[in-house]
């Protein structure tokens, strides 16, 4: 085999996928594929069956990564990701920027707190163990008081994992000195003045977590020393294949991604934030270009329940269903948080899935989309826009094992291009795009290749994917601005 | 010793920039650090600034004539954040209409701001009262 191949691994809870790549110009091809069942216990288990299996030449087992007969590159969500803590200061300031910055290291947030930590947050965070605690708040010169608190409170508190601090660079002192006995790694504030992002130190410091402290357990340290090669969270390959995309094709400059699987629907966004042409006036952070919001309680069955609860209005008013129909989809639902492998059997079993498929998109949609409110003023009628503007998104990619399927057997997906459930403020969601689907199931493995090979990387990602839909909105929603 | 966090801006539904990008460079000038919100400002947003960068004042703009409603209860709002030592400077045209100004400034106070200035005053003094007061609260 030469060296213009390449084998991607995903180690994901369930399943360990790989894939390998021949580089054919500008761009990959796939010539074969393999999954395994993830071995929990020790993960090198799958991932050497995988590898076997998709370059059945060469010893695996016993290599190194000189003569490794292609290079190998891996990420992985094992043991449920990467589990973060996000305590920040004011909830729409910075602990928003902090939960920007947590998602866009590929982290899984399981709890977030403003303000100061009581007791019980404290015996929550202690509960739930996340690998890192993201300590923020305040500007640089700005309030002291909250971190040092907060880093009190921690430092009396049984949490063991990495604490991250990237608040006031003033408090970084006391901070180090209170939290002395703690893993603490210290970063540049993520938001150094009032309003202004910075979220890439934070990133960067989260994935150096990810690397020293995650990768050591389960075996993944071994795969690192034999093929010198540095895995990353599965969501982080995924977001760094749409900031690729969005980076080097023509025509995907906004392009917003949904990934949709049993337990999370994690929504990605590469699109300006802000028009400023547009008339309107900001109204908190702008958020940045490239976006990822996970919303935990959206999923097609470990969280099939949730989704049912969160979009019990939603599924009421898009299946006109009486309510015994609705009790019977409920049944259905309740039935898949406990057998979660579940594939449905029949017509109305493939109806069902499709409508929770749609309050998943629905909800993280309306989530990730910010929102405008028209407001009158002493010099006419403006728009205060709060959260990111999608309006611009041209194409949706779904990915996750449910959209291919559902693809693959021709069921439709709503996305919706307007507020279903009544709203206060006016979302602002695509309004014309065509939806896409990554029928063969390949971007996340993909993801792994953007580093090294952004540009083929991109073309081999949006030529794999299938034109599945056009959405067109019959009435946009706020065209006509008039200037502030 | 760094320089004084104050925050500024324009309340309500007010688009008057002018003045405010004026003030902003007088009290930069003058040593402050300034964390400047612009225009059509609300009163959750002068308090988010004000607690992220522990500001010792906020200093409230309105010139279209709606200060009234605008600024009613922001110190009661901001005695709920826990910033019950914050100064709260407000100026400009504050109400609609001919009133005698000692008369607006008698309903700013009451409403709990420390001081009110009209549309005509000397930026040179307002600084000075505010060095002077932002001294007197850490005594």
């Amino acid at each position: 085999m030469t060296s213009n191949r390449v084998i991607c691994v995903d180690i994901g809870s369930t399943y360990t996928k790989g894939a390998i790549f021949r580089l054919a110009e500008d761009r990959f091809v796939v010539e074969a594929r393999a999954v395994t069942p993830t071995t929990v216990d020790y993960l090198p288990d799958g991932f050497f069956t995988v590898v076997q299996q998709l370059s059945p030449g060469a010893d695996w087992h016993n290599l190194t990564a000189a003569d490794a007969p292609c290079p190998v590159y891996f990420s992985s969500s094992a043991k449920g990701g990467l589990k973060v803590a996000v305590v920040g200061l004011v909830p729409e300031m910075s602990l928003q920027i902090a939960r920007l910055a947590a998602f866009s290291a590929g982290a899984r947030i399981c709890a977030s707190y403003p303000y100061r930590l009581t007791r019980s947050c404290i015996s929550r965070i202690e509960k739930a163990q996340p690998d890192i605690l993201l300590l923020c708040g305040g500007t640089d010169g700005g309030n002291e008081r909250y971190v040092t608190e907060n880093a009190q409170a921690l430092a009396a508190s049984g949490f063991n994992g990495t604490i991250v601090y990237a608040g006031n660079n003033a408090a970084v002192d006391r901070v180090s000195d209170l939290l002395a006995d703690r893993e603490l790694v210290i970063c540049e504030n993520l938001m150094p003045d009032f309003g202004r992002l910075n979220i890439e130190p934070v990133r960067e410091a989260i994935r150096r977590v990810f690397l020293d402290r995650i990768v050591s357990g389960k075996g993944l340290d071994r795969l690192v020393a034999a093929f010198a090669t540095q895995p990353v969270p599965t969501p982080l390959a995924v977001l760094n294949l749409v900031r690729v995309v969005g980076e080097n094709i023509e025509g995907w400059q906004n392009f917003a991604l949904i990934d949709m699987g049993g337990a999370t629907t994690d929504f990605y966004s590469f699109a300006d934030a802000y028009n400023p042409d547009s008339g309107t006036i900001m109204k908190g952070i702008v958020e940045p270009k490239l976006k990822r919001t996970v919303e935990g309680d959206l999923g097609m069955r470990v969280s099939a329940e949730s989704t049912f609860e969160t979009g019990e209005a939603y599924l009421a008013a898009v299946s006109d269903f009486s309510t015994e129909q609705l009790a019977a989809l409920k049944n259905y639902v309740m039935g898949l948080t406990t057998n979660t492998g579940h594939l449905p059997a029949n017509a109305i079993e493939k109806y069902y899935d499709s409508l929770l498929a749609g309050a998943c998109i629905y909800h993280s949609l309306m989530r990730h989309a910010g929102s405008i409110e028209e407001v009158f003023t002493a010099k006419g009628r403006v728009w205060a826009q709060s959260g990111k503007d999608l309006r611009r998104v041209s194409r949706i990619v779904g990915t996750g094992g449910y959209l291919a399927a559902m693809a693959r057997e021709g069921s439709a997906v709503a996305i919706p291009d307007r507020a279903v459930l009544p709203t206060e403020k006016t979302p602002l969601l695509p309004e014309k795009f065509v939806y896409l689907t990554d029928n063969d199931y390949i971007l996340p493995l993909l993801g792994n290749l953007a580093e090294k090979f952004p540009r083929q990387c991109a073309l081999t990602a949006v030529s794999s994917l299938t034109v599945t839909q056009h959405y067109e909105v019959k009435e946009p929603c706020q065209r006509e601005f008039i200037k502030a | 010793m760094s320089a004084t966090n104050i925050v500024l801006g324009v309340i309500g539904f007010d688009c008057h920039s002018v003045g405010n990008k004026i003030l902003e460079a007088w009290f930069t000038e003058s040593g402050f650090k300034v964390t400047n919100l612009g225009v059509m400002v609300s009163q959750e947003e002068f308090i988010a600034a004000a607690i992220e960068t522990d500001a010792k004042a906020i200093l409230v703009s309105s010139l279209y004539g709606h200060g009234e409603i605008d600024c009613a209860g922001l110190r009661e709002k901001c005695i709920e954040k826990g910033l019950e030592d914050l100064l709260l400077y407000v100026g400009g045209n504050l109400v609609v209409g001919k009133t005698p100004f000692p008369q607006v400034e008698e309903k700013f106070l009451k409403m709990g701001y420390d001081r009110v200035f009209g549309p005509d005053c000397s930026l040179e003094k307002v600084s000075e009262m505010l060095k002077a007061d932002i001294a007197a609260k850490a005594r």
